[in-house]
């Protein structure tokens, strides 16, 4: 009798189902389709901004984006094959390098659909733009900010808290020491004098770095970044990811035992503009433009030289400083301003209505206002240095330099510390 | 084996346990016409409270997606045909769907042992790691390589299985408080392991994967022939559990503690073999991840294949009425969500977040008829 009443049900809804399924689908428009890391949307940082770029390109260009949330590695291929099965998708976008393997297995199996990676390292594809980023540029101009601060508000050290020492952080960790040193000698020339108290501190003992062999253990950020303040460094600059909430922790209990309202002691960002996570205590934050990167290969995508593009540059796109690829401006690496910081808050506020948990630390108007007073306490010099290196780095694209092997990190360590 | 009276072993099946031993003599020399029309009475059953839990749970998914404004009818046409529609769609269901084959084992048999063993998760990773030592880590020939890894990952898992066993039989710590803890010293043992001895150099986020030797063939998608070790693993325990001396203590001691007892059967024993084999289950899912599932073969940080994959066993024994072979059919029905959930989201538009919640719904749906069933038969014992 069950079994009789199951079957009816079941046959009913099928038929019903099916009747309304005849109605005809939306006249099918071009899409793009954004494929996240397990870090999923509300995640602040990567994917977040991934589709940011998505949507803002999907409005520029009269495309769909269509975003697919991976919630386990497992998850990578299906939905990168997903959207390349779809005839409508003009390019699927990885985010992020954990996605590589995925994106290398399904754009070879469909060579006839175009594919992006963020971060991801896949040459030799024709159909597949490899989209990185000068992180040891941006690093280099946090570091000679650092250093300033450190010898305007008489501190001895800088610090900066890594993540796993994997090559790509040797470009955070060269390129900061590197401007650390700029940002001194700038110093020399512009007063005639050497810096105080850090200008006095021995050129391999400047920067305090740690690699803390995770990107995960917050609690890691937090006893690297403590120890830094205790050797007087001035700020910790976060290349680990979630580790900047530890830093941010280590920062706030002297902020609350000495009972500032902004640094010193400062921390900076990474990634995304996080200067809002503590605003008046986030000096500036490297940005990395993951989405610029979805924009641009979107923008070929939709223009129809995506391939050429690919071919020309060996598969790889690298997103920098006043970085251009046949005429269009790709820049993707800068520092935190506080224009961009209305973006960013507005990301957070997203998240906060997608988790339902408290994201931002009070109201957009008070993180605006904290943010804005703690800039102008900053002596503007700093600022002008740092647009100063800026405009040297445009001029001149290898003035920063760029350590991807052992040898080469050796070397800067051997005269940088 | 040699405790139990030989009939036991040969006529008795649960069902007609419950029946009555006399009664069961008659009906066996009667006709087998009748026992097999009882037989199919038995499974019909169970078969048709699923399926309406399934209408259940499609039509309270229904309502929530109509009140986030999403169109029901589409999702879920979505849903189905993205995981069964098409043979690409099936092969990566039932690629989502090994793993927890094995899985629910480990749960099913802490069931029928009156155990609540909520251990797989960690004696997954466990197995995984296993996995990564003998596929990763050591050269051997081709044909010997996957059987050998994949036989130290289940060896690992049961392992790791032993400590809750001990425990209960020793000391009667509950084991659900036992293994959730061991299931977090695993993940932070195995987390500690690949860091420091088998990261893949270069690469932050996973171990080193499997050799091309270890890794079992590819079928189509994401699918290897490690779903067929996985189903002749859970027809063995079905045999295990049904056809042997020490399955059938093992259900009886579940059952009827008592009448167990009674029966000079040796309660430790059968806890002991529950685990054991719940164990070397959750250790071949670990293996499966590693050694079966392409593109990456390697087991990434924070579990990130993994994670969840041991939970999700129990929603699948459940669903399985807590058989081994039940729970390879809820599997691939399982999996079939996992991998059509993403088509809701892809061609109708439903947020992810509301995707897991509609699935979820769904399991809790199907879950309910034998969750009453365990409460009854604790009421009854």
């Amino acid at each position: 009798m069950q079994a009789i009443i199951v079957v009816v049900i079941v046959l009913i809804a099928a038929a019903g189902a099916a009747w309304y399924l005849m109605t005809p689908p939306p006249a099918p428009v071009k899409k793009i389709a954004v494929v996240s890391d397990i870090g999923g949307r509300g995640d602040l940082s990567f994917n977040d901004m991934a589709f940011k770029g998505g949507d803002e390109a999907a409005k520029a260009f009269g495309v769909t984006m269509v975003e697919l949330i991976s919630k386990s590695e497992a998850d990578y291929v299906p939905n990168l094959e997903t959207a390349a099965k779809d005839p409508d998708v003009i390019l699927v976008v990885g985010v992020g390098f954990l996605l590589t393997d995925a994106i290398t297995d399904v754009a070879t199996r469909y060579p006839d659909k175009d594919f992006a990676i963020i971060d991801g390292f896949v040459p030799g594809m024709p159909n597949v733009m490899s989209i990185l980023y000068e992180e040891h540029k941006g690093s280099a101009i946090v570091g000679a900010i650092a250093a300033l601060a450190a010898a305007q508000y008489g501190y001895s050290h800088i610090g900066v808290v890594l993540g796993i020492e994997i090559p790509v952080l040797w470009k955070f960790e060269i390129g900061y020491k590197w401007g650390a040193d700029w940002g001194l000698k700038w110093y020399q020339n512009k007063f005639g004098k050497s810096a105080p108290v850090i200008g006095d501190t021995p050129v391999k003992d400047r920067v305090l770095w740690t690699y803390t062999g995770t990107f995960s253990d917050i609690t890691k950020g937090y006893e690297a970044a403590k120890a830094m303040y205790a050797q007087d460094a001035v700020a910790a600059y976060n290349v680990a990811g979630p580790l900047g909430l530890g830093i941010n922790q280590a920062v706030q209990e002297l902020a609350t035992q000495k009972g500032l309202t902004n640094g010193p002691p400062f921390w900076i960002g990474v990634d995304a503009n996080q200067d809002w996570i503590n605003p008046g205590f986030v000096l500036c934050s490297m940005m990395k433009r993951v989405d610029r990167g979805v924009y641009f290969a979107t923008q070929l995508a939709v223009q129809g030289t995506f391939r050429q593009v690919v071919a020309d540059n060996g598969g790889i796109v690298t997103l920098g400083i006043g970085t251009k690829i046949s005429g269009i401006d790709i820049t993707g690496i800068s520092v935190s301003t506080l224009a961009d910081l209305d973006e960013f808050i507005a990301m957070g506020t997203n998240a906060e209505k997608l988790t339902g948990k408290k994201v931002l630390p009070m109201s957009p108007d008070e993180i605006k206002s904290k943010a804005t007073a703690m800039r102008n306490s900053v002596p503007s010099w700093i600022w002008d240095a740092a647009t100063e290196l800026e405009n040297a780095i445009r001029a001149d694209p290898n003035l920063v330099p760029l350590a991807m092997s052992q040898e080469v990190v050796d070397q800067w360590r051997a005269t940088l510390g | 084996m040699a405790l139990i009276p030989p009939f036991f072993l040969e006529t008795l099946s649960e069902r007609e346990n419950k029946v009555g031993f006399s009664y069961l003599v008659k009906e066996e020399k009667a006709s087998l016409g009748s026992q097999m029309s009882r037989r199919l009475a038995g499974t019909i059953r169970p078969v048709s409270e699923s399926g309406l839990a399934v209408v259940i749970g499609l039509v309270v998914g229904a309502f929530l997606m109509l009140a986030f404004g999403y169109d029901p009818i589409r999702a879920y046409f979505a849903l189905f045909t993205g995981a069964f529609g098409s043979p690409a769609g099936i092969l990566e269901s039932l690629a989502f769907a090994t793993p927890l084959m094995a899985t629910a084992v480990t749960f099913a048999v802490g069931v029928r042992a009156a155990l609540f063993n909520i251990g797989a998760e960690g004696q997954m990773y466990v197995g995984a790691m296993g996995a990564t030592i003998v596929g990763g880590a050591i050269l051997l020939p081709a044909g010997v390589h996957p059987i050998a890894a994949t036989l130290f990952a289940m060896c690992l898992g049961g392992l790791w299985a032993l400590p809750a066993a001990v425990l209960k039989i020793w000391r009667g710590v509950h084991e659900v408080v036992s293994t959730i803890m061991l299931n977090w010293i695993a993940f932070w043992f195995v987390t500690y392991l690949i860091r420091t001895y088998f990261a893949e150099p270069g690469r932050a986020e996973r171990a080193m994967p499997a050799l091309p030797t270890a890794r079992y063939a590819i079928i189509g998608a994401t699918l290897t022939t490690m779903i067929v070790v996985v189903v002749v693993f859970c027809i063995a325990v079905t045999v295990l559990l049904w056809r042997t001396g020490v399955g059938f203590e093992l259900r009886l001691v579940g059952d009827n503690p008592e009448a167990a007892k009674y029966a000079g059967a040796s309660s430790s024993r059968a806890i002991l073999v529950s685990f054991l084999v719940g164990g070397l289950a959750a250790g071949l899912a670990g293996a499966s991840q590693i050694l079966g599932r392409p593109p990456s073969y390697a087991l990434y940080a924070t579990m990130g294949n993994l994670i969840n994959l041991g939970f999700d066993g129990i929603g699948v024994a459940l669903i399985g009425r807590n058989h081994p072979v039940g729970g390879v059919f809820a599997a691939v029905f399982y999996g079939g969500l996992m991998h059509g959930g993403r088509f809701m989201e892809y061609n109708v538009g439903v947020a992810s977040e509301l995707v897991d919640a509609i699935n979820g719904i769904i399991v809790i749906a199907l879950a309910v008829p034998e969750i009453v069933a365990i409460i009854r038969r604790r009421r009854e014992s």
